[in-house]
């Protein structure tokens, strides 16, 4: 049993087991904490920086999903510099890949969307780069589109931690980062894909959908997924 | 060979090694590491080995590592027994049978030699090999290697790296052999602790405590890593390290890998350095070989193993966790920290990871001890750290010095200053992690914190040295180019706030920046420094923060003004000479033209871009000639006197009236609105030049009696005859410019006046005030300023000038006044408190001046002129100074001693600056500048008064003609743009089509220069000093142009 630890979270006194992050904490407590790799049930990567907050007495931003809880920690989760750090982020992910809302089947229920819209992001300052990228539709009931994709690698773990098949995986680095499918085949010629959809239902946005959905239409679910890895004890 | 495993055995392969490293007869051992090799080593090597054959010859031959002096390459050592070692720089290999001559007859190559060494610490051992040869300095003489001191590179360029035996004979080993005898691995990291030896990758954490982790971790295997990826342009530290001497690597992993636990060892080099690289896997091979590595060491029951593992490239390798993926043959992606490497790291297991350079320092400190350690370096960093000073510095190199070295050591003292005698500018410390550090910094200790200070980092060791030949934006944008090609993309602030904060660097470079993109950028850099994933995002805007924070200016200068300085930025400079022109003269065209043979649009060229050709043909300070890309094949093109010879083969003849019409032509329809001029010397001569071409009425106001200002009246006759000056007045007036002389503002016009009946006011009244130097005795007769005398001159008013002539100062009003009481029959001794190199004065006007018998006393600064009862001028006192250490202006402070001359003299004339006239400045009722001088925008040139705009050394302080022409250029051009709302400015320029190929064949002629009389004659009279270019000289300088300014198509 790990031991008992107090901590607070914006002022609130917390009481909690260690060896946990602080976001799964503050989650746990009522805090918003945005975030968009994060995925409860899946290992925590640290790329998107939207969970970044502030601890008393450390100089820079901590991402909490990666930093554990530790007992006398006072974690301020709101402040003008991280709201304005995540409204970057947010900023920079719309202007990197080609996020037209009004045609994309995940309108509406889309946790990019959902944020920008929750952390007040009305615009978009820096010029977009508009990459000439495609779109996968050899799967005979999922579709990938890669100009939708914010490379948050939900997809990839839960599909290599939980389905254990693999599939995905990044290729090429920086802003050439592409999303892959084994070693760069086409989604419907790959040989170990399970066609189970964790990855569909993790995906943040409308990147990777199940076909026959229109604008607007397509939902997912990511708790099924998370309670499975609950109960085989992969993570809590 | 055999294993080593015991104490006489270890003696007997250092008894062979010594055997090697101090033959009985002459060695001669060559610097082949990359950078030796890269500078034809191979060839000397091999010039060497066949003469050696040849002659059959017992000479033992070598390949050592190199010794760290890159600009002196290819470096080779000689040694004769009883003699010391000397090193040979720049050998070429027909210099080889002299060297072998030389050490057949028991002699040293003199000629060739850099420095001696008569013994060698290699801190674990010593090596005595010689005494003599007194001609040679002493290595630690010589001003590369003077306050170095080598630890880390104890035995590179000496020793053989691929002969374990050499390395053995200077005490390697005996750190481990040490380490495993006394068997107490506690006391090692305890005193590695106490030696407060610091990670040398350049996040700085203390080494011994990190070990202490690794050892106290349990686990069934732990592993320790060399992170040998060293990725940073322009760093090449642990290249040089491990090409000359990969056995100190190995000791230090072997005994690091004894005392924290661990079996196996893994060394993580760049695939990119073959030939340390290769070096490595023989030492590894060797050492195996000896039972230095395997089971067993040396016979002590210790097993470790050593594996080499080629990085396929990726800078972000070198962050610790992306290296570790990397070795798990993963993507070298960087993960989150916690976990730790020392709790999990390869595979899951503790793991502890150091660069090549602190595993360098261990073997020493076993040895020495921690305290001998500490002796070195700053209180909170201990130790010595090598860097690779490279770029716009004379030496560069390996320079080893202890931390807590202030920045100029490096840059001046060692480095030997900007090449060529450039000013420098800035270091950038730490690579794309690092930042600029600007000159008047230099004072700065270099370790970890103070560096941090300055938002910069040590890193792992680069320094590059940049001049004003740098553009600060470009540097900027460079090393985000390369860390955002470098960016793994994992984490959104560094994949994509690289990608736009390149966007906007790219776009200032281009001219078409704005200050908000400027704003934007400096919040993300801000956002990406602070939330990046790992070390390379966390630190890759560094370069954009420093740069903004110390050269916020050149950004401006980009974005305001369209302007790059330093002409690196292409499409912001038509060609380097242009672009350091005040005037921004199309140089290049000019020169085509004349070259074409087309002298009428040569001058119509030159004049439009600049009104006075022939005198600033004669007086410019001409900066063109420092740009100069022909200066890198022989000398710079004489742009100036091209001009100037343009200009005097049209002013003087029947053609002038023709293209006078024809520069008149160019004027465009009234525009209706009236300008006013205040002050008619080269700043408001080209104001209104330009004014009036634009379709203004413009007015000029001066308190002489003639146009010219400085021009006429402070400069000699024999530099600009007033002729010439005359009929370029007489083109400006035909433009339409009106004069009203001997009136002056605001006496007889008040500013309110010119108000009421101008659109504008451009004030460009100079700086006519004569600094006053603070010495006992200026108030004596005899004791005469500088500007007061030139005018009197100028205007034939009588002078009382004595017969000997004291100068104080070293600018150009210094030499004026010293030439011109030359000529008025003086003797003449000009005092300058610093060095020639300093003098602000055109070099070949003192050339000039010395020539015609002044005499020049440098670094004497006065300090009293002693007067008769009658109170005049008797002598004066000056104390002489020597060279101290570097102020912020990059030059040696001139520091007084206890001599003091004194020189008999009954004229002082004092030349130390001049400064605006504080009456006027107060009158005009403007906002000025605590030092006097009138504050303006620096892009539009508006004072604080609306329609008020200033220029020339008004606001700039006493400067020169073609820096004053330039701000009166400008101004017209703003002052047009106020007034119409519009940007006519480009059409009143005539366009010319010229030939737009690159000269297949420049000629190959060297520079010609202007013919000078003779100096006894021309000290006679105020005739010209010098006669112009012949047309055919001239002719064969237009020709010598390299024509910078064509471009590729895409640029068109």
């Amino acid at each position: 049993m790990p031991q008992k630890i107090s901590l607070r979270i914006d002022g609130e006194l917390i009481h909690t087991a260690g060896q946990r992050s602080i976001l799964e904490v503050a989650l746990e407590h009522g805090k918003f904490i945005p975030s968009l790799c994060h995925m409860k049930g899946l290992a925590s990567v640290g790329a998107c920086r939207l969970c970044i907050v502030e601890v008393a007495g450390v100089g820079r931003v901590l991402p909490a999903c990666s930093t554990p809880v530790q007992d006398g920690m006072a974690v301020t989760t709101q402040s003008d510099k991280l709201r304005r750090y995540r409204k970057i982020a947010l900023e920079l992910l719309f202007a990197e890949r080609n996020h037209v809302c009004a045609v994309c089947v995940s309108n509406g229920h889309c946790e990019l969307q959902g944020l920008a819209t929750k952390l007040g992001v009305t615009g978009v300052r820096y010029p977009y780069t508009f990459p000439k990228i495609g779109v996968d539709l050899t799967h005979k009931k999922f579709t990938l589109d890669q100009n939708r994709c914010i490379l948050c690698t939900r997809c990839v773990r839960v599909c290599a931690e939980v389905e254990g098949a693999h599939v995905w995986d990044v290729s090429s680095r920086g802003v050439g980062s592409r999303l892959v499918c084994e070693l760069n085949r086409k989604w419907g010629e790959s040989r170990n894909c399970t066609s189970c959809g964790k990855c569909v239902q993790s995906c943040p946005t409308g990147a990777l959908a199940e076909k026959g959905f229109a604008v607007e239409e397509m939902t997912k679910r990511t708790e099924p997924i998370s309670r499975l890895t609950a109960l085989r004890g992969v993570r809590p | 060979m055999r294993r080593i495993t015991d104490l006489s055995a270890f003696n007997e392969v250092r008894e062979a090694g010594l055997a090697k490293l101090l033959p009985p007869g002459p060695r001669i051992a060559i610097g082949m590491g990359t950078c030796g090799t890269g500078n034809g080593a191979e060839s000397v090597y091999h010039a060497f080995a066949d003469a050696i054959n040849q002659r059959g010859l017992g000479v033992k031959l070598a390949r050592t590592g190199c010794f760290g002096f890159c600009a002196a390459e290819p470096l080779v050592n000689v040694w004769l027994p009883g003699k010391p070692l000397v090193i040979l720089q720049r050998v070429q290999p027909n210099d080889v049978d002299a060297i072998l001559d030389d050490l057949l007859a028991g002699r040293m190559p003199a000629g060739l030699a850099l420095c001696k060494i008569e013994e060698w610490d290699h801190i674990t051992g010593h090596v005595k090999y010689g005494a003599g040869c007194p001609e040679i300095p002493h290595w630690y003489d010589t001003a590369f290697f003077k306050g170095q001191k080598k630890i880390v590179l104890r035995n590179c360029g000496l020793i053989s790296p691929g002969d374990i035996d050499e390395y053995f004979a200077v005490g390697g080993y005996q750190a481990l052999y040490k380490a495993l005898i006394d068997a107490n691995p506690e006391a090692i990291i305890e005193s590695i602790k106490v030696a407060k030896l610091r990670g040398r990758g350049g996040a700085g954490y203390q080494t011994g405590i990190k070990w202490d982790f690794l050892r106290k971790a349990k686990a069934e295997q732990k592993y320790i890593i060399c992170n040998a990826d060293e990725g940073d342009p322009g760093a090449y530290m642990n290249r040089n390290e491990i090409e000359s001497d990969p056995h100190s690597l190995l000791e230090g992993m072997i005994i690091g890998g004894y005392v924290m636990g661990a079996t196996e060892g893994i060394i993580y080099a760049r695939a990119e350095y073959p030939l340390a690289v290769h070096r490595l896997n023989s030492a590894i091979e060797q050492a195996k070989e000896y039972g230095l590595l395997g089971e067993n060491i040396l016979n002590r029951g210790f097993k470790f193993n050593l594996r080499l593992v080629e990085g396929a490239g990726a800078f972000v390798c070198g962050e610790e966790t992306a290296l570790i993926r990397s070795l798990e043959g993963k993507a070298g992606r960087p993960t989150p920290r916690p976990p730790y490497p020392a709790e999990s790291g390869l595979y899951g297991m503790p793991t502890n990871i150091n660069n090549v350079e602190t595993w360098y320092n261990i073997a020493p400190i076993v040895i020495k001890g921690a305290a001998w350690f500490t002796e070195t370096g700053s209180p909170k960093s201990s130790g010595t750290k090598v860097f690779s000073l490279v770029g716009k510095v004379t030496n560069t190199g390996l320079v080893e010095m202890p931390l807590g070295t202030p920045l100029k050591t490096f840059v001046y003292d060692v480095g030997g200053g900007g090449t060529n005698g450039r000013a420098i500018k800035a270091v950038q410390t730490g690579g794309p992690s690092g930042g600029c550090i600007p000159m008047d910094m230099f004072d700065t200790a270099v370790d970890y914190e103070s560096l941090g200070q300055l938002g910069s980092i040590m890193g792992s060791g680069g320094m590059v040295v940049m001049d004003e030949d740098n553009c600060m934006v470009d540097v900027a944008r460079y090393f985000i180019e390369f860390t955002h090609s470098e960016s793994c993309g994992k984490c959104i602030p560094c994949r994509v706030g690289l990608d736009k904060s390149l966007h906007y660097l790219n776009r200032i470079s281009h001219g078409k920046g704005t200050a908000a993109d400027l704003e934007l950028l400096d919040e993300l850099s801000r956002m990406i420094r602070d939330t990046s994933l790992c070390g390379l995002g966390q630190t890759a805007p560094n370069p954009v923060l420093t740069t903004m924070r110390h050269f916020r200016h050149e950004f401006e200068d980009h974005i305001r003004a369209g302007r790059c300085r330093a002409g690196v930025c292409e499409d912001l400079a038509l060609s380097p000479c242009e672009n350091s022109c005040p005037l921004h003269m199309n140089i290049p065209r000019f020169l085509q033209l004349l070259k074409e043979d087309r002298l009428e649009e040569a001058f119509l060229s030159v004049v439009m871009d600049n009104p006075l050709p022939a005198s600033t043909g004669r007086v410019c300070q001409h900066p063109c000639d420092d740009r100069c890309r022909r200066a890198g094949i022989d000398e710079a093109v004489n742009m100036r006197e091209v001009h100037r010879h343009i200009a005097d083969a049209i002013y003087p003849t029947e053609r002038f009236d023709a293209l006078a019409a024809q520069v008149a032509a160019r004027r465009l329809p009234p525009t209706g609105k009236k300008c006013a001029v205040v002050g008619a010397g080269p700043t408001g001569l080209a104001c209104a030049f330009y004014l009036a071409l634009l379709g203004h009425e413009v007015m000029v106001y001066d308190s002489n009696a003639a146009a010219g200002g400085m021009l006429r009246y402070a400069l000699p006759d024999y530099r600009l005859p007033k002729d010439v000056l005359d009929l370029e007045i007489e083109l400006i007036r035909r433009t339409g410019v009106q004069f009203t002389f001997d009136t002056q503002v605001p006496k007889d016009v008040s500013l309110n006046d010119l108000d009421s009946q101008y659109d504008s006011v451009f004030l460009a009244i100079g700086t006519w005030k004569e600094s006053w130097v603070y010495l006992p005795g200026t108030e004596l007769t005899g004791v005469i300023p500088a500007l007061p005398f030139l005018e009197a001159i100028s205007k034939q008013q009588p002078v009382p000038l004595g017969k000997n002539v004291a100068v104080i100062g070293g600018g150009n009003a210094a030499i004026d006044s010293a030439r011109t009481a030359l000529r008025l029959g003086s003797k003449v001794t000009i005092i300058y408190r610093r060095e020639r190199k300093d003098m602000p004065a055109i070099a070949e006007e003192t050339e000039a001046a010395e020539a015609e018998g002044a005499q020049i006393m440098f670094l004497a600064t006065p300090h009293r002129i002693i007067g008769s009862p009658d109170g005049k001028v008797q002598a004066i006192e000056a104390v002489k100074t020597r060279l101290g250490e570097y102020d912020s202006s990059g030059r040696r402070r001139p520091i007084p001693t206890d001599e003091i001359v004194r020189m008999a003299c009954d004229t002082v004339i004092l030349a130390v600056g001049e400064t605006v006239d504080a009456d006027f400045a107060k009158a005009s009722g403007l906002k000025i500048k605590e030092s006097g001088l009138i504050e303006v925008d620096r892009y539009t040139l508006e004072t604080s008064r609306p329609n008020f705009y200033a220029g020339g050394d008004l606001i700039t302080g006493a400067s020169n003609v073609s820096n004053a022409m330039g701000y009166g250029k400008k101004a017209a051009r703003k002052i047009d743009q106020r007034l119409t709302g519009e940007r006519r400015w480009d059409q009143i320029f005539p366009k010319f089509d010229i030939d737009q190929t690159p000269p297949a064949h420049p000629s190959a002629s060297g520079r010609h220069h202007v013919t000078e009389v003779d100096a006894a004659e021309r000290a006679k009279t105020f005739a010209d000093a010098t006669i112009g270019l012949a047309p055919v000289e001239a002719m064969e300088e237009a020709c010598r142009c390299l024509r910078c300014d064509i471009r590729n198509g895409d640029h068109q």
